[in-house]
């Protein structure tokens, strides 16, 4: 090995030592991303947020990357009661960022310790403003307004709780979800850590309340059948009853009419009779009785006439004339 | 290096390199390098953006452009980075439910997981089946990347909870029927302005309801109200069905009564007037000669009369009743004599 060659070699090394220091001094933030500089152990100077490439010295400083973004944070579903002793299941979401990656570096290390810090921080906030609140605020918003005409539906629909119904919202969802904002954000900002947005996912009866619930849902919809059926006999019922009474009306209408005009035939048959046998009512009388007697003698009456009788007369007294002129 | 040419001693081991065969490849060994240097540089600095897609362009991590559909070009070896974001396609998010497509059909899916997320209270603090979609879009790429870490898990966190308030604000009777509509349309807003409060990038185009149900162990007892519902029409069209069998014949018949009655009056009234005719004209002959008509009218009736009669007994006044011999059963009637 000659001395060009030794040469060479160094010169090699040089140039890659000098990449080596040049891209330890050299470092590069995702839009997504911000950083702190640490010197052997310390923070150096501010967070660094902006994004694209940065310098820092080499060897003796690390980068410490932390997410820029909001980051999600959800609960497990926690059993609560209300302040009605009602239990349900809450799961609360919320969405939180580090807003100060240097102190959130101090106080939690990670996103790890700051998940479980979270965990502590919230469940415990929301277990103080559920247990307090009436599960009416914690389902219905401020604007829960109940009209007239709903409400007279629902009655109608057999349901019995129109006191809950009527139960005015003093808070509401909102405002509770707010409150607890508030006092959870509060602890906040210790930790490096601001709260975007916390809210309520789900709020579930818990298991055995459920069911209670079903069958309460149960026998109101069976009460609402059975409503209905008893309406439909009940309309059946007056629609029977309204067709018997149109019937008495139509027959009795029909006969008070036939009564009408057959008494009007009489009295007309009547008038026509006076009419004419008005004219010798002693003259009628002895024609009508005239008639009559063809109708009343048959076959099987028997006549017994004394001989004094207008038809016999003459038999009588022609056999007296016989006897007289002997 | 060594051009000396070969000497037999002292012995090298560099000398048993064959220089001139490494003098010829020396080249290859730097244009090897370079060349794929090259390639991997061609290859890294263009990309193509397909036309639902829009290209986030970052140099060193920073966001320095966006593009459009087409074939760009940026720098290479990892300088530039390119990230494509669907902007122009509607995106989907299901609720309570999950569409599978196998084999070009389309099957639904409800697992508890899936029932977890569309059970919910309602006001009148009953639960309630409630299965959606958001559809939404990608409005802002550079905002979908990187203000949140999770934009999906946010707009369907939100999702829930605005669903949740609204039909925890409602009626379940209402929400089952005439306000599925106005639910959808709040949430659609205030989902919109949740995504605004994040600056999340996202376009919500819609929410649609998709079922909405009681929950499945009351399910049976809705039916039963439709069923009653329907039970209850049967009863009234069936008494109103009797009402118009028996109505039209009793009518029909009340109308055979009086006409049955108008043919009495006509008879009766047509009988009078002919009695009264004739007795007029009998009278107007009487009128004429009344002693002789009378008596005349009176023979021709014994006329009539004797004839018929069964039997006649003729008794002279002075004599004795003969009655205790006459077996009166089957006289009916005796004619009293005309004075």
């Amino acid at each position: 090995m000659n001395t060009k060659q030794l040469s060479f070699i160094g010169g090699v090394i040089l140039v890659i030592a000098a990449a080596i220091t040049l891209y330890a001094s050299i470092y590069t933030l995702d839009e997504a991303e911000q950083a702190v500089i640490v010197q052997l152990g310390a923070p150096v100077g501010d967070p660094v947020t902006t994004p694209g490439m940065h310098f820092k010295t080499p060897f003796i400083q690390e980068v410490r990357r932390f997410d820029k973004r909001v980051i999600s944070w959800d609960g497990d579903p926690n059993q609560i009661p209300t302040r009605g002793e009602q239990f349900i299941s809450v799961d609360t979401t919320a969405r939180w960022r580090i807003a100060d990656p240097l102190v959130f570096m101090q106080r939690v290390q990670n996103e790890r310790g700051a998940t479980m810090r979270l965990n502590d921080i919230l469940d415990s906030v929301v277990r103080d403003k559920i247990s307090a609140t009436d599960l009416v605020e914690i389902v219905r918003s401020k604007d829960w307004k109940i009209s007239e005409a709903d409400l007279a539906r629902v009655q109608l629909s057999g349901e019995e709780d129109e006191e809950t119904l009527l139960q005015e919202v003093k808070t509401g969802r909102e405002e509770l979800v707010k409150s607890i904002f508030v006092q959870a954000a509060s602890q906040m900002p210790e930790m490096g850590i601001e709260l975007i947005d916390i809210r309520i996912k789900r709020i579930d009866y818990v298991e055995a309340v459920e069911q209670r619930v079903f069958d309460r849902m149960i026998a109101e919809r069976q009460r609402i059948a059975e409503q209905f059926r008893s309406e439909g006999e009940g309309r059946a019922a007056e629609i029977d009853g309204d067709t018997k009474r149109s019937l008495s009306e139509i027959q009795s209408e029909a006969d008070r009419q036939a009564e009408i005009i057959r008494g009007q035939a009489d009295a007309e048959a009547s008038r026509i009779y006076s009419e004419a046998f008005g004219a010798d009512p002693e003259f009628y009388a002895f024609l009508r009785t005239l008639e009559s007697y063809p109708k009343a003698v048959g076959p099987s009456s028997t006549l017994i006439l004394g001989t004094d009788s207008e038809y016999f007369r003459y038999l009588r007294d022609i056999s007296v004339q016989k006897g007289a002129s002997k | 290096m060594n051009r000396q040419g070969p000497q037999p001693s002292p012995r090298n081991p560099l000398d048993d390199i064959d220089w001139d065969a490494v003098r010829q490849y020396q080249k290859l060994i730097y244009i090897l390098p370079a060349l794929l240097l090259l390639a991997l540089g061609a290859y890294t600095s263009y990309y193509i953006v397909q036309p639902e897609e829009e290209a986030v362009v970052k140099r060193f991590g920073k966001v320095v452009a966006m593009k459009e559909p087409g074939l760009h070009f940026k720098l290479p070896f990892g300088i530039d980075t390119a990230q494509m974001v669907p902007t122009a396609r509607v995106l989907k998010q299901e609720f309570g439910f999950r569409t599978q497509v196998v084999g070009g059909r389309t099957s639904y899916r409800k697992d508890q997981q899936h029932r977890d997320e569309s059970l919910m209270l309602t006001g009148d603090l009953k639960v309630i089946d409630v299965e959606w979609v958001v559809q939404y879009r990608v409005s802002d790429p550079d905002k979908f990347l990187h203000q949140v870490r999770e934009p999906e898990k946010t707009l369907r966190d939100v999702s829930e909870s605005v669903m949740r308030r609204i039909v925890g604000n409602s009626l379940g009777s209402d929400v089952l029927t005439e306000k599925r509509v106005q639910v959808a349309t709040t949430s659609r807003v205030e989902l919109q302005k949740a995504m605004d409060y994040f600056d999340l990038g996202i376009q919500i185009s819609t929410i649609e309801l998709q079922d909405v149900t009681p929950p499945e162990t009351v399910k049976p007892a809705f039916n039963e109200v439709n069923q009653a519902e329907q039970e209850r029409e049967r009863f009234i069209n069936e008494a109103e069905k009797r009402r118009n069998q028996v109505i039209p014949r009793a009518e029909g018949e009340a109308r055979k009564v009086i006409a049955e009655a108008q043919g009495y009056a006509a008879k009766r009234i047509n009988a009078a007037k002919g009695e009264a005719d004739r007795f007029a004209s009998v009278y107007k002959a009487y009128r004429d000669a009344p002693a002789v008509t009378r008596q005349r009218m009176y023979l021709e009736m014994i006329d009539k009369v004797l004839p018929n009669a069964g039997k006649i007994f003729i008794m002279d006044e002075n004599q004795t009743s003969p009655l205790p011999l006459i077996n009166l059963g089957d006289s009916k009637t005796s004619l009293p004599t005309t004075r």
